[in-house]
This record gives structure tokens, C-alpha cells and sequence, in this order.
């Protein structure tokens, strides 16, 4: 072992270190909740906050419900456009131009996510309700739109929000995947004499990994939001199919509540777990993402 | 090579500047004997109003005392108390036995009530004077009533415009003490809501699960919803409802009469009560229901008292002259500086505030 | 036929696809300027200078949320940048040390973490100990988030660089830490400056880390261990209130925000082109 390496691994010992203590910091302190309530704490929807510790009873199923939702909205909505918005910057658009369009999805990916929220609450939440009103009054049967909400601070508006802020990820990944495919795949293709919508549609099959890793990126990071979702949600312990409705996220739950939760006997507890099932769920997707990935770049 | 030495000359003014900025509280101004006192407080959105104008007029004669006040509700700041995070903090409700003695784990707490201010129902609508009784408001933040054009609400307003669309409810979403007033009184005038809701700081609304209910953070964040929510219902402080020009309803007081809120009704609400404040370092005895529901012709139905936790000695003098001067002050001049919506403390309590405020020490 | 038909169709979907795409972002920097400089011009250069004004009163500034954002920037960079280094390197160098992958995989964990826990995480072990939300705890948070970034990219960066510069550097006698500090870094300099200035931008535009570890202050700036304002935070908090100076603040600071993240990101990426 040369003397840099052993210089160096207290560093590389730091980054480990940081995230094994995460994990035991949010493990160790919810134990309490696990003990007094059981999985009920993931379970149930009920949020009831009391000085005297024998009432209180916590159930973080709407948070949860919350996140699941505006994700897959989030996701739903970046999927094809991603497709399409790649399929565009690698064959429609020339050579010299491909940059123009890369750096501001790159920006958009680096963006402070409070310009996203501040943008959201002021300008597509008006946007949003006015829609919302429209498809309400014209086909509140189905489910999905049976909801009244003037507000503008819904699912809806917060998936789409998610939207915007996670598509430069799964753009980029899915662009790169489509740009290295080999390009005697493209010409064989083409002398074939397809037209431009069925060659993209045999080269998108040979990328179809990369766009499953791409969505499950996507919906991790999407998972993950914190800000610019607890503006717009509107921060009601709700589960609801329709997309007009207020709701909860587990993050937004976290930043609304953590502030008065040592106040109780066994918030702080709840909210450290409710951070954990956020965890879990991100790292899950992200992990099969990331081994979805690995594969098919091997393959 | 030259890289190398830019990144040492940068790196190397980077941590003088973080120097700089490190000591930049221990650097004297010219002309300026004192360094800034920094004071740290936190808590009800209720009050901040007042106290943001307090600080303001406070801090033209004392520019040498910096207070920062964060509004994040009653229970953030009993949360930050009992952290030790802040001087001091405010609280609507005043603090229960069990977390009076949390706080006795820290050193000696001292509570006393520093300004009176109402809850006052608000709405968007088109309607000019909404009259509304007890049981009718505790109705609607469960959910039972569920259009503007209800039975009940045209009884109490015959005549008025009431459009048929349904009560948006804005709550609030943090621990609050307006919240804890609130539902105290709802509870008092309603044994239903009582039962099915209860009283207290975070309190689950029967409106969130039947999709009409909506939460704000802290009183302006309900504030910023109603003003842009048509056909909406919520409730505030006094003070936010008379900035943001926001519609109040008139309420039905305990002797039958319709009140809005205001100088003279809040104070009639006091005068009508029996207050009995305890002793600062007891403050926890003190009935938080004192002046609901008031008996009176003129009395307002929802008035309390916001309370200030102190502790009786801090680590540093400066910190200890700091605080008492500013109390001092807010207790003695602070009525010369009230922000509309808000009523001073009678004379006798602000006296025995201000003995425990002169006990205390810093060591 | 038909399958022109659905070839034409194909393209408007794509064209309309890029232009979903692309059309938001412009959107919101349209608007954060159009509703931001009008308030810089209405407020002046006291804007920048000036603190937090009381509700509906005309004037004030953002001073105290630059000051604060600066010096947590700083702080975080003068901690995260060295400590990414050194582990963007190791694992660049060793790689097949199990270390290493282990590392790899840590990194990738941290930079989808959600920045929220982060704060959570830094409150427990460093602000509640302290008894104090601090600059100090808020820049901690920043350089969690900050490290994966650094370290990927200069991982990337160092491993970019051809081997026989590497093996020249051996070939001359030269100590493993020489080679990579004199020779290799200096070839990987681009992705490295990139890498870097790429978490610095995120960090200067963090807001969730903040909220539960540097407090907030309107009024004052402070030492290292006393809260701090951060202009995320300020814009998080005040459009959250009803009075509509307080929105106008908002959008400046949303601005000045921008701008500073535009001119530390658009060199940094520009850098990249290939």
C-alpha cells in the first residue's frame, strides 16, 4: 500500500461514512414510531398531532399515495416527449445546432428547483385551475376530473411541475442512447426504404432499455422534490384519484411539519420514518434503474 | 504552475474573506462603542404582525440590538424553545404543564401574555356582511355543510346573494396556536365538533378527506390562499384580515348579539372575563379558554392572549440586557405602537410582567 | 399512403415534443425576468444592499440572503471540493479496489438522495448539538449535496485522460501522487473546472438542506455559528405571504438568483463542448 492510497482513504472512508450515518440517523429515531404503531405508521391516513403522547397517531398513507402519484403523472408526461424530443436533436436537427438544444435541458437539470416553484405557484397554477375548471364542468364523470378545485393546487399541477424539472434527465439519457445506436443500423434501415416514423420506431426498440432506465430515473428523481412541490400541492392529508385534488408528497410533509415536530412525543420519530419510506422508495427505483442500465450496456 | 498558484491566491482570499466575515460582528464600526446584539426568536404567526412593528420602531432608538423574529407557528416556536434554538419564543396558547417541565430540564422558563388579539372567520365572496353563529361555523369546517346557498347559512343571512358553490375550507397546515383558539372555541359552542375534532395545535379537519379542505402555512400563507381562492372560508388573525382587506364575518356572541371584530369588542370580550394570569414562572396554569365565548352585548367571541416564553437567565449579559430591554420596552411603550387588530395587555398584568422581566440575569 | 400519413404525423409529434421540451424553460426564465428586473429598477441598488422592509412598506432589500447564500458557498465549497477531489481521484486510480465499486455505487446513492433528508440529517447531528441553526450547518448540508457531483466528474475526468501521459509520468520516476497531481489533473482540467462549477451551481440554488439547518434571518448578518439567510430560502418563505411587496422581493431575488446560477453554470458547461 503506497503512501497515497493511504492518504487517500480517510477521504473516500468520509463519503461512506456520510451516508451509513444517514441511514442510522433516520433508522435509530424511528424506532419509537415503529414500536408504539408498527407498519400501521405507512398504512393508514390519519395525522393526529397531541401534547398528551397516548392520542397521537400517525399515518402517513396520504404522503405516500402523494408521492406514487405526482411521480407517475410526472413520468407519464416526460415519457414520450422525451422520446420525441431526442428522436429531434439526434436526426432532424443539423450537426452544429444539436448544442443549441442540449444546454438548456442541461440548464434546466441544474436549474435552482425554487425558480421552478416560484413559477409554478404564481403562474401554471392559475394556468392549470382554469383548465381544470374547464374539464371539470365538461366531463367531471370521469373520475379523473370529478374533482372541484379552484385553487390550482393539485396533483395535476404538481405532477406537471415534476415534469418539466425531470425531463432534461430522462432526455439526456435516452438522446445518447438513441446517438450511439451504430449508424449502419440507420442506413440499413433507410435503404430499406422506410419512412422516417418506422426506422425511429426499430431503432427505439433496440434502445428499449434505455428508456425503461431513463423513466425509473425519472420517476427517482421525481420521488425526491421537495420545494417546488409543497408550493403547489396543497398540503391536505387527502387520497384521491383525481387529478384536481390536493394532496400530500412525503417530502412536502417533511418540510411542513418537521419545524413543530419535537413539539410532540413521537412526530419526530414519524417524520424520520415517513424520510425513510422516501428513501426506500428512491433507492429501489434508482437501483433497478441503474441495473437495467448496467445490463443493457454490457449486452 | 501558475494555475496552481491562482488556486492557493483563491483559495487563500476565500478564507480571509470567511475570516472577515467571522468576525464581522466583533468589528466595531467607527464611531460605534458597541458591537450588535443578536436576538433570536421564533413562533406565532399571530402576533408577528405586531411584533415585526415593534422590532421596527424598537430598533431606531436601539440600533446596536439586531431582533429577528421567525414567524413559523405557535407550536415551531415551544419547538424551538424546548430545543434551545432561540431566545425566546411566542406562543398563542399559553404552554401545557408537560411542556413546562421539558423546559424546566433546561434551566427556568418565565411566560407571560405581551398583546390580545381575535380570530376572525374571513371568506371570499361577493357578499358584504356574512353572518354566521357558532354551531353554523363549526358545521362548515367539518364538512357538513357543504354549499354557500345552505339552509343554515340563509337563515342567518336573509337576503344576502349566496351563490350555489361549494365551501372551500383553508386551514391551517403547521402546529398552530390561531388553530388552537379556533377549535377551543368551536368546541366550546359546538359539543359535535368537540367530539369529532377536537381541540388543539394541528387538529384533523374532516374537510381535507372530503376534498374541500386546503392548508396554508402560518397565518399568511392562509391569508395569501383565501385572497386568491373564490367562494373560500378560513381563519385568522385580526390583524392579517384588516392588512390584506379581507372580507370577516360578524359572529353570533354568547348573548345573542351578531359582532365583528375590533377595539372595543375585544375589549369588552376582557372586561366581561374574569383573567386571571398566574405568576410568569407558572405560566402554565393559565386557562387558555379565558376569553372565549365572552358574555357582553359587545363582547367578540374569539379573543386570547399570545404569550412570550423567556428564560430567567441567559449565557452572556449582553444577550440578558438585550432581551429585557426590548420586553421593557414592549411592555411599557409597546402600546404606543399597535398595529391595528391588536389590543395592549390591562395594566396590572403588564406590571407583573415586567418584574419577572427585571429578574432577568445573565451569567 | 397510410404510412406517409403517419410519417407526417410522426413529425409534427416530434417537432411538438422539442417544443414541449424547450418552450417551459424559456417560459420561466422569460418570466423570472419579466417580473424580476421591474423590481430591480423599481428598488434600486438598495435592493442588494438593503435588509428585509416590514409588510407593505416601499424599499428594502435582499442583502442579508446574498450575504448569506456567499458565505455558505463558500464554506461548503472550501469543505466539499477538496474531500470530492480526493475521492473523485481514488476511485479514478483504484479502480478495481472494492472500495471503489462500493464508493461508485455511494455516490450514485447520494446524488438522487432527496435534499430534504439531507437537512433532516444535518439538524440532528449538528444544530440541535449546537443549539443553534447556524451558517455552518447549512453549509454541511450543501457539501452532502455538492460531493457526489464533484467527485463523479472528476472521477470521469481523470479516467478521460489517455494512459501513456500516465505511464510517461512512471517512466520519469515519478511518485504516484506527482502523476496525478502534476500531470493528470492538469490534462482532465476541463471536466474538473466543469465538475465543479457544476456543484457549486447546484449548491448556490439549494433550498430544502436549508430550511431546518440555517434557520433564516431578515435583518442581520452573522458569524458562522449564528443563522443565515440564503436566497433560496427567502424566496421559499415569502411567497408563501399574502403581502405583495414581499412577492415583488421574491421575484427580484428570484433574479438575482438566476444570475448568479447562470454565470457560474454557463461557463462551466460551455467548457464541455466537444
Amino acid at each position: 500500500m503506497d503512501k497515497f492510497k493511504i492518504f487517500l482513504i480517510p477521504f473516500i472512508s468520509v463519503v461512506f461514512g456520510i451516508l451509513v450515518l444517514m441511514l442510522a440517523v433516520f433508522a435509530i429515531n424511528s424506532i419509537p414510531i415503529f414500536q408504539r404503531e408498527g407498519l400501521a405508521i405507512y398504512t393508514e391516513n390519519v395525522w393526529i398531532a397531541s401534547e398528551t403522547p397516548e392520542e397521537e397517531r400517525y399515518g402517513i398513507l396520504a404522503a405516500i399515495y402523494g408521492t406514487l402519484y405526482t411521480s407517475l403523472i410526472a413520468v407519464l408526461i416526460v415519457l414520450p416527449i422525451s422520446i420525441g424530443f431526442s428522436i429531434f436533436v439526434v436526426d432532424f436537427v443539423p450537426e452544429r445546432l444539436k448544442e443549441a438544444f442540449i444546454i438548456p435541458t442541461d440548464i434546466m437539470a441544474g436549474m435552482p428547483t425554487i425558480l421552478f416553484g416560484i413559477w409554478g405557484i404564481f403562474l401554471l397554477a392559475p394556468f392549470l385551475s382554469g383548465i381544470a375548471d374547464f374539464l371539470y364542468n365538461t366531463c367531471s364523470f370521469i373520475p379523473l376530473f370529478s374533482y372541484y378545485n379552484p385553487t390550482g393546487f393539485s396533483y395535476l399541477t404538481a405532477g406537471v411541475l415534476l415534469a418539466i424539472m425531470v425531463l432534461p434527465f430522462a432526455s439526456s439519457l435516452i438522446r445518447e442512447a438513441y446517438r450511439a445506436i451504430p449508424v449502419v443500423y440507420r442506413e440499413a434501415a433507410y435503404s430499406l426504404g422506410l419512412t422516417r416514423f418506422e426506422v425511429a420506431k426499430i431503432l427505439l426498440g433496440y434502445i428499449k432499455p434505455a428508456i425503461l432506465a431513463a423513466t425509473l430515473l425519472a420517476f427517482g428523481r421525481a420521488v425526491g422534490e421537495t420545494v417546488a412541490v409543497s408550493l403547489v400541492i396543497g398540503n391536505a392529508f387527502n387520497i384521491n384519484p383525481s387529478l384536481f385534488a390536493p394532496g400530500y408528497t412525503i417530502s412536502s410533509l417533511i418540510a411542513n411539519q418537521f419545524g413543530n415536530a419535537f413539539v410532540y412525543e413521537y412526530m419526530p420519530s414519524a417524520l424520520f420514518s415517513a424520510g425513510l419510506a422516501l428513501f426506500a422508495i428512491g433507492l429501489v427505483v434508482n437501483i433497478v434503474g441503474l441495473l437495467v442500465l448496467r445490463r443493457w450496456t454490457y449486452a | 504552475m501558475k494555475g496552481q498558484v491562482a488556486m492557493v491566491i483563491a483559495v487563500a482570499l476565500a478564507c480571509l474573506f470567511l475570516g472577515c466575515m467571522a468576525q464581522e460582528s466583533g468589528e466595531s464600526k467607527v464611531g460605534e462603542v458597541q458591537k450588535p446584539v443578536k436576538i433570536y426568536g421564533s413562533g406565532a404567526s399571530f402576533p408577528a404582525p405586531q411584533i415585526e412593528n415593534w422590532i421596527y420602531e424598537f430598533s431606531k432608538a436601539n440600533p446596536n440590538i439586531l431582533i429577528e423574529y421567525a414567524s413559523k407557528g405557535s407550536g415551531a416556536g415551544i419547538n424551538d424553545f424546548k430545543q434551545n434554538l432561540v431566545h425566546f419564543a411566542c406562543t398563542d396558547p399559553p404552554a401545557k404543564e408537560s411542556e413546562w417541565r421539558e423546559f424546566q430540564k433546561l434551566g427556568n422558563p418565565i411566560q407571560f401574555p405581551f398583546i390580545v388579539g381575535a380570530v376572525v372567520v374571513v371568506y371570499n365572496l361577493p357578499v358584504e356582511d356574512l353572518k354566521l353563529d357558532g354551531a353554523t361555523i363549526a358545521r362548515i369546517f367539518m364538512g357538513e355543510i357543504e354549499y354557500w346557498d345552505d339552509e343554515a347559512i340563509r337563515s342567518l343571512n336573509p337576503g344576502a346573494n349566496l351563490p350555489h358553490e361549494k365551501i372551500i375550507v383553508i386551514h391551517r397546515s403547521d402546529s398552530s396556536g390561531t388553530t388552537e383558539i379556533f377549535t377551543n372555541y368551536l368546541s366550546i359552542v359546538s359539543e359535535e365538533f368537540k367530539k369529532k375534532v377536537g381541540a388543539g395545535k394541528l387538529v384533523e379537519w374532516p374537510v381535507d378527506k372530503l376534498g374541500r379542505g386546503f392548508g396554508g402555512k402560518g397565518n399568511e400563507g392562509v391569508s395569501a390562499m383565501l385572497k386568491q381562492t373564490p367562494y373560500s372560508i378560513a381563519y385568522v388573525e385580526l390583524a392579517y384580515a384588516i392588512h390584506e382587506k379581507l372580507r370577516t364575518a360578524s359572529i353570533r356572541n354568547a348573548d345573542g348579539y351578531f359582532v365583528r371584530a375590533n377595539a372595543e369588542t375585544i375589549a369588552s370580550a376582557m372586561a366581561a372575563s374574569s383573567s386571571f394570569v398566574p405568576d410568569p414562572r407558572e405560566g402554565y396554569r393559565e386557562d387558555p379558554k379565558m376569553f372565549l365565548n365572552a358574555k357582553g352585548k359587545d363582547s367578540y367571541p374569539i379573543v386570547a392572549f399570545s404569550h412570550v416564553l423567556l428564560w430567567e437567565s441567559y449565557p452572556t449579559k449582553e444577550e440578558a440586557e438585550a432581551i429585557k430591554k426590548f420586553w421593557k420596552w414592549v411592555l411599557t411603550e409597546g402600546e404606543k405602537h399597535l398595529v391595528e387588530g391588536y389590543v395592549a395587555v390591562p395594566d396590572e398584568i403588564a406590571k407583573l410582567s415586567l418584574k419577572a422581566v427585571e429578574n432577568i440575569r445573565g451569567d | 399512403m397510410l404510412r406517409i400519413l403517419k410519417d407526417y404525423l410522426f413529425v409534427v409529434f416530434v417537432i411538438a415534443s422539442a417544443a414541449a421540451a424547450i418552450i417551459p424553460l424559456f417560459h420561466i426564465l422569460f418570466s423570472v425576468f419579466y417580473n424580476g428586473i421591474p423590481v430591480l429598477a423599481k428598488y434600486g441598488m438598495e435592493f442588494l444592499t438593503d435588509t428585509l422592509p416590514p409588510p407593505n412598506k416601499a424599499g428594502g432589500g435582499i442583502f442579508p440572503a446574498i450575504y448569506g447564500s456567499l458565505t455558505m458557498i463558500l464554506l461548503s465549497s472550501l469543505l466539499g471540493i477538496p474531500l470530492a477531489v480526493f475521492a473523485g481521484v481514488f476511485i479514478a486510480e483504484y479502480p478495481n479496489n472494492p472500495l471503489s465499486r462500493a464508493a461508485r455505487v455511494v455516490l450514485m446513492i447520494m446524488l438522487e438522495f432527496p435534499t430534504i433528508l439531507v437537512g433532516l440529517f444535518v439538524m440532528a447531528i449538528v444544530v440541535i448539538p449546537m443549539g443553534t441553526f447556524s451558517a455552518i450547518a447549512g453549509a454541511m448540508a450543501l457539501t452532502i449535496v455538492m460531493l457526489p457531483y464533484v467527485a463523479t466528474y472528476t472521477e470521469q475526468a481523470i479516467r478521460s485522460v489517455p494512459r501513456h501521459y500516465k505511464e510517461a509520468g512512471y517512466a520519469l520516476g515519478l511518485k504516484k501522487f506527482r502523476v496525478v497531481f502534476s500531470i493528470t489533473l492538469k490534462m482532465a482540467k476541463k471536466g474538473f473546472m466543469t465538475g465543479l462549477l457544476i456543484g457549486v451551481a447546484k449548491v448556490s440554488g439549494e433550498t430544502a438542506p436549508l430550511i431546518f439547518t440555517a434557520g433564516n434571518v431578515w435583518r442581520s448578518t452573522g458569524a458562522l455559528n449564528e443563522p443565515a439567510g440564503a436566497i433560496p430560502l427567502w424566496i421559499y418563505y415569502l411567497v408563501q405571504q399574502p403581502y405583495a411587496n414581499y412577492h415583488e422581493i421574491a421575484w427580484g431575488a428570484a433574479v438575482v438568483l438566476l444570475t448568479i446560477f447562470l454565470a457560474i453554470f454557463l461557463p462551466g458547461r460551455l467548457m464541455v463542448r466537444s
